[in-house]
């Protein structure tokens, strides 16, 4: 029963020798069985009264001769009830002049309802109507929305959907930055100015000598030692409310409680990792949830591509040739696909074995590759700490400044020159282009977010790292580092200021004369070139790094959040004038729906690499003793169970019941067989749709064999009724009319008959 | 051009009515008045009810310019004559914006799919939309006669080779590109 097996062409007419499907007559119009089907009728009462009274012209003469087996349609909107909401008026889809009459009838209709009924009716509009102004006004508000639509005017929604993307991170960053802010920043600065009564952290006896941390004089400043301050977070700006090692209080005395400022300082981190997650999730669930219910979990199906490939919003001649012209490359591409796909499916053994030790030997390269990057960072890193620690300063201070920044450097210069390797390299792997791209993607976004992971662990290994037992009292090298936590939260200070000055860097000196020598000087180089086209995907993944860079810092820099904010604003307007004045229209199409999903995905890969640093951070490494809140515990997350600990006893023990393997081990139990229930369920649905798909191909098939039949009697009818009207004229109107029931019968007959004929 | 005449102002009632038949805006109903009358029509008419616009003229509309269904927008829209008047007008612009459902966009999307008029999208249908969609650009018979395959394949449940309006709402409420999750545009406009 597939389609492949009837071929056809309709712009050369021919139709299949098989008639099981054919419905179309011979002249291509549609059969008239077909028309008074009830759910024909049912769509043709739905279009305007204008439309309907051509087509009803067009169709009587068809129906003249089987008006006898036309059924009576119901129709009737107005009769559905009188509760309907007004709201449901124009969700019809009538004309104006349709939907005018119908408020009237409803109108007369409603007016005889109970008092409490219409109030009731009444309320629901004025609230309904109350609800869309204030929707309307709100809008307003949002930020960027003209930008945006000017952006999606030119370029289409792929690219929108980037600009979209940095307005949502805009956004959360800010509220990253108010919680930090509100809970740890705003009760020390209140203190500080003397208000409120406010304890301060003491460092126990036996750590004394872990808690110098002195400034260490300079001697004579140059002008240029406050540029580096600036640019690298020392100095002056060390002892700012920007980095971890001000807040060193304890606790804050308001007039009742007591604020307790590590505990609100850890349960902030907690809570803004928190938070993204929720965010990241509920925003990419939306994409997922249609693919969940489908069989096969693909987002780019034919159907999508072709009823909703054209972009409506598109108004620019020169976008909608370009549009035309990627809509026709997709659809090749896929065509493409499914032939290579099928030339896969086809491979022999050999060619398999072979593939796959390529793959193998291929992705070892690329393993190694990621692996010399990573050596390469954490050599860079320790240099650059160990140059920092010997307070050398050159006559230079860009060299200076140079070696401050060498990790960011390192950095990115491996995540400029990898992605083209991985382009090359791919080649020889031989998957299908889809599947190609998403897998360069990913290989890039992991050595792009792992580096900062290996940046992390460098600096801890440094950290941690005690030449003959330093660090044996307080846990940590406490000569180099008298306060770590503030030397990490400067590292993550220079990646994001580094990041900044690289995507404006990128945008002023490399896209700008890009352009200028491609559209003013006219040679076989520069058509090779070719203009500057927004690579989404490089530039999802900048600024997914420098979010990843944020949330880590975060716990260390409090006030990043507020620089991460203002660094993504400052972004979109230099992207947009970029995309603007730069770039021409994408050729190659990137899909706006999956392209959220993938944003979406990047950025969580991000945060859980984030989680770890700062997860073992809190957990594992010994917390300064010098400064910040946490002088007085072993580890940052010593805090929870030091005030668990000071409630209620009955409290206490439900905490640490949670916290036991008497409670975890069944609660994992229950978990899994939740899951099981679910994906139990899930599959018993597909079935059931599955199930349902056969039979409606059958109740098809039956519904086609029938108007077959029909039509066939008809037929055979209709020439025996000829036959009767041919009869000369002096035979009476009794025979006439015998000859007429004759055929009646006989077309009864013949239904009977072919009806027992097999399919 | 008339800019001593004193521009016809809708009155409250006629607006409120048009919001509550319509999905659009306060803001965008008198917006789009605007717009009809003294930029398409180029007209000093003091009631609303005589101007009707040519087919021709609305598909000039920016939106509609590039288009490339956009005759099939109008005919499905416009009145018997193919001309608009203000109403066909607001109709037009309310399904095309952001705040009419999914699937009041779904029925008017399978009207202006439909070609021939047959009320179904058959395969003559889908190979219009897709010569569409490509324009100039060349694709071999073949290709568009598996491309249309495809397409039944996916949204034919019956087996008939042709989309009823419930099987192409079917297809169609699944395609992600369709429906407004969030951000998305498409057979939106302002």
């Amino acid at each position: 029963m597939s389609r492949q097996d009837h071929p056809r062409s309709p712009i050369s007419g021919q139709y299949g020798e098989d008639q099981d499907n054919d419905v179309f007559l011979s002249d291509r119009r549609v059969n008239p069985f077909l028309q008074q089907l009830p759910s024909y009728q049912s769509l043709l009462k739905r279009t305007k009264s204008t439309n309907n009274g051509t087509r009803e012209r067009r169709k009587s003469t068809i129906h003249s001769r089987s008006s006898s087996l036309s059924t009576p349609v119901r129709s009737s909107f107005a009769d559905e009830g009188s509760d309907d909401d007004e709201q449901s008026i124009r969700e019809y889809a009538i004309s104006l002049k349709e939907k005018r009459k119908l408020r009237e009838k409803k109108k007369k209709n409603a007016k005889h309802l109970v008092g409490w009924h219409h109030w009731k009716v009444d309320t629901l509009r004025s609230l309904k109507r109350f609800q869309m102004e204030s929707l309307a006004a709100l809008s307003v508000l949002k930020l960027w929305k003209s930008d945006i639509h000017e952006i999606e005017g030119r370029f289409g929604t792929g690219i929108k959907s980037y600009f979209l993307f940095l307005r949502f991170l805009v956004l959360l960053n800010a509220v990253i930055f108010l919680l930090m802010f509100g809970f740890v920043t705003l009760p020390v600065a209140v203190s500080k100015f003397g208000i409120i009564n406010a304890t301060y952290t003491q460092t126990n006896k036996n750590f004394e000598h872990c808690a110098t941390y002195g400034v260490t004089s300079r001697g004579l400043i140059h002008f240029y030692h406050y540029i580096i301050d600036m640019l690298s977070g020392t100095g002056f700006l060390e002892r700012t409310y920007l980095f971890y090692g001000y807040y060193k209080l304890d606790a804050v005395q308001f007039v009742d409680f007591k604020y307790n400022v590590p505990l609100a300082y850890l349960m902030v981190t907690i809570a803004y990792l928190f938070i993204s997650l929720v965010w990241i999730v509920r925003r990419s669930v939306l994409g997922f949830k249609s693919s969940l219910v489908h069989d096969e979990d693909r987002f780019q199906t034919y159907c999508n591509k072709i009823f909703a490939g054209w972009d409506f919003c598109i108004t620019d001649p020169e976008t909608a040739r370009l549009k035309h012209n990627s809509l026709h490359q997709e659809l090749k591409t896929d065509l493409e696909e499914e032939r290579i796909r099928k030339r896969i499916a086809a491979r022999t053994k050999g060619e398999k074995i072979r593939i796959y030790l390529i793959r193998f030997l291929i992705n070892s390269v690329v393993l190694s590759l990621l692996v010399g990057c990573f050596y390469c960072v954490y050599k860079a890193t320790i240099y650059s700490q160990e140059y920092i620690r010997s307070g050398v300063h050159s006559t230079y201070f860009l060299l200076d400044l140079a070696t401050e920044y060498l990790p960011s450097l390192v950095i990115t210069f491996a995540n400029v020159l990898t992605p083209p390797l991985f382009d090359i390299i791919i080649q020889f792997e031989d998957y299908s282009p889809a599947f190609e791209i998403r897998l360069t993607l990913m290989r890039s976004v992991f050595l792009r977010l792992a580096s900062i992971t290996i940046l992390m662990f460098t600096l801890w290994s440094q950290i941690t790292l005690c030449p003959e037992g330093e660090c044996s009292p307080c846990g940590y090298n406490y000569k180099v580092y008298p306060c770590w936590e503030s030397r990490v939260g400067q590292e993550m200070y220079k990646l994001m200021i580094f990041d900044f000055i690289v995507i404006m860097a990128t945008t002023l000196f490399y896209e700008y004369p890009r352009k200028l020598i491609v559209t003013h000087w006219k040679c076989k180089l520069t058509m090779l070139l070719g203009q500057q086209e927004f690579d989404i995907p490089q530039n999802v993944l900048y600024i997914v790094y420098g979010q990843t860079i944020c949330w880590i810092g975060a716990f260390y820099s409090p006030l990043l959040p507020a620089i991460a904010t203002v660094k993504y604003f400052f972004t979109f307007y230099i992207k947009k004038t970029s995309l603007m004045t730069n770039c021409r229209p994408a050729t190659r199409i990137f899909r706006a729906s999956s392209s959220n999903f993938f944003f979406l995905l990047v950025l969580l890969i991000g945060l859980v690499l984030a989680c770890i640093p700062v997860g073992v951070s809190i957990g594992q490494i010994h917390s300064s003793k010098a400064c910040g809140p946490f002088v007085n515990f072993n580890t940052s997350w010593e805090v929870i169970p030091h005030t668990i600990k000071t409630f209620p006893t009955a409290i206490q023990r439900i905490v640490f019941g949670l916290g036991s393997e008497a409670f975890a081990i069944p609660f994992f139990f229950v978990v899994c067989l939740i899951l099981f229930y679910f994906v139990a369920l899930a599959g018993a649905h597909k079935q059931v749709v599955e199930q349902l798909r056969e039979q409606l191909a059958m109740e098809g098939r039956d519904k086609l064999f029938l108007i077959r039949k029909l039509t066939q009697a008809q037929i055979e009818m209709g020439t025996k009724f000829a036959r009767a009207q041919m009869l000369p004229s002096r035979t009476s109107g009794r025979e006439k009319r015998q000859v007429r029931s004759e055929s009646q019968s006989s077309l009864e007959h013949a239904i009977i008959t072919s009806s027992a004929k097999p399919v | 051009m008339g800019q001593e005449v004193s521009t016809y102002v809708l009155p409250n009632e006629e607006i409120e009515e048009y919001q509550v038949l319509t999905f659009l805006s306060r803001q965008e109903i008198i917006s789009f008045h605007h717009k009809m009358f003294m930029e398409l029509a180029n007209s000093e008419e003091p009631h609303h009810g005589n101007i009707r616009l040519s087919s021709r003229i609305v598909s000039s509309l920016p939106e509609l310019k590039v288009n490339p269904f956009r005759d099939r927008i109008c005919m499905v829209f416009a009145d018997e004559d193919g001309e608009f008047s203000f109403d066909e007008f607001l109709e037009m612009m309310s399904v095309l914006s952001d705040n009419a459902p999914l699937k009041v966009k779904i029925e008017y999307a399978f009207r202006i799919y439909d070609f021939n008029g047959n009320n179904y999208i058959d395969e003559e249908d889908l190979w219009t939309v897709i010569l569409r969609l490509i324009n100039q650009n060349e694709l071999s018979e073949d290709e568009i006669t598996s491309l249309v395959e495809h397409i039944l394949e996916e949204a034919d449940l019956d087996n008939d080779n042709f989309l009823t309006p419930a099987e192409f709402e079917n297809a169609i409420a699944k395609a992600p590109d369709f429906f407004n999750d969030n951000q998305e545009r498409h057979f939106y406009c302002h």
